[in-house]
């Protein structure tokens, strides 16, 4: 009964969600993606859906192996390590807000309760750097892609542990909110999330393969040949947007943090392989 | 000294008229029939476009189309800034259309549960 209660008090507090929308649990959706997935690539091991359409796409992994061997993203974890190691204006540093170290990015995204909102990693950095005076870093690309970067890499093997807390519905709603973006159709094309990422996972959008949605958070920051250089997960949001036409959101705004929030638990036990490369 | 005196009063004659001219070309085109027309036109664009954003549904290209529209409307284009203007009030009202039908949320038939 308590639970029915809280699924109720979430549902009014996302708003935006119906009360017609089909009542299922965080794990009852994860299992629901695994499944489709697995009877879908039914000869691609769980694991192996961190490395995107590289997965799936066997010529396509074929030349990424082959930029792995020099990856591209190696200056911007160096410049990320610089960065962490040199102290802020007022003599501390990152390591003074972090104090477990670097290795930090299995802890994000969580659900902050003191501050009502989802945290995510690039915010939590800019919010130390506030903190101690300095000014935030832009969230698409640039010197966040560094420090971003280097903890990335120095957490290379952390599980996928999204966690929605019980005690506070408004984690739930962050989650539910996440989830009905990604369903949502929008722009001019009247595409969602789903569309490519779920529906058609495996077809081509002209030559690009659609990359499954499971492992999709794992491998951030990530340097794309398209951009020529390293870019946030946000910045790939954004960017997904725009090719369906649709007018993108502000980057680390609520709707891409609750998508964050949603998308990280459905890859939920699946390790941590950051920064990435990606064509 | 009368000298300066003259060409001080021939400078601020020659400002007033040139300022009075200006406003006057200004206001001229203001009162054109057709620049009211186009205004309103960009206006009600401008209107559609942020009732779709009231719904998250603001397309990629609206306000761009606006800030054309309004930028051929300034050069004289009337023509050029109609079109833009009907075509970002459409996708303003498109935009809306499908924010308002996209409120529930209906998971697909393909994922089973």
């Amino acid at each position: 009964m308590k639970k029915l209660l809280n699924r109720v008090a979430v549902l009014a507090i996302a708003g935006t969600v119906s009360m017609g929308a089909q009542a299922t649990t965080p794990e009852e959706d994860r299992n629901a993606f695994n499944k489709l997935y697995k009877w879908r690539f039914s000869g691609v091991p769980m694991e192996e859906f961190v490395n995107g359409a590289y997965a799936i796409d066997p010529i396509g992994r074929e030349n990424w192996e082959a930029i792995e061997e020099f990856p591209p993203y190696e200056p911007f974890i160096d410049e990320g390590e610089v960065m962490w190691e040199t102290p802020f204006a007022n003599g501390k540093g990152y390591k003074d807000c972090f104090p477990d170290g670097p290795a930090i990015a299995g802890n994000y995204p969580h659900w902050d309760k003191e501050q009502g909102m989802v945290m995510t990693l690039p915010l939590a950095l800019n919010q130390c750097r506030e903190a101690n005076g300095e000014k935030p870093l832009k969230y698409k690309k640039g010197s966040i892609t560094n420090i971003v970067a280097y903890t990335a890499f120095q957490s290379r093997g952390q599980v996928t542990n999204v966690v929605i807390p019980d005690d506070d519905p408004r984690a739930l709603a962050a989650y539910e909110n996440g989830r009905k973006f990604y369903f949502t159709r929008r722009g001019q094309l009247n595409f969602s999330c789903s569309t490519c990422h779920l529906q058609n996972t495996g077809m081509k959008v002209r030559t690009e393969i659609l990359s499954p949605t499971l492992g999709q958070t794992t491998h951030w920051p990530t340097y794309r040949s398209k951009w020529g250089t390293v870019g946030t997960l946000h910045r790939r949001f954004t960017g997904c947007n725009k090719n369906i036409r649709a007018k993108p959101f502000k980057a680390q705004g609520e709707q891409y943090r609750n998508l964050e929030y949603f998308l990280t638990y459905m890859s939920n036990g699946l390790e941590l392989n950051g920064p990435g490369a990606r064509k | 000294m009368q000298v300066n005196r003259l060409y001080s009063v021939l400078l601020v004659t020659a400002l007033l008229g040139g300022g009075v001219g200006t406003t006057l070309a200004a206001d001229a085109k203001a009162a054109d029939p057709k620049v009211v027309e186009v205004q309103k036109m960009i206006d009600g664009a401008e209107k559609a476009r942020k009732k779709a954003a009231s719904v998250d549904s603001e397309w990629r290209d609206t306000g761009k189309f606006i800030k054309q529209a309004q930028a051929a409307l300034k050069a004289g284009d009337y023509d050029k800034a109609m079109k833009l203007a009907r075509k970002a009030e459409d996708e303003g009202n498109l935009g809306y259309q499908q924010g308002v039908s996209q409120q529930e949320l209906h998971l697909p038939s393909y994922l089973k549960y």
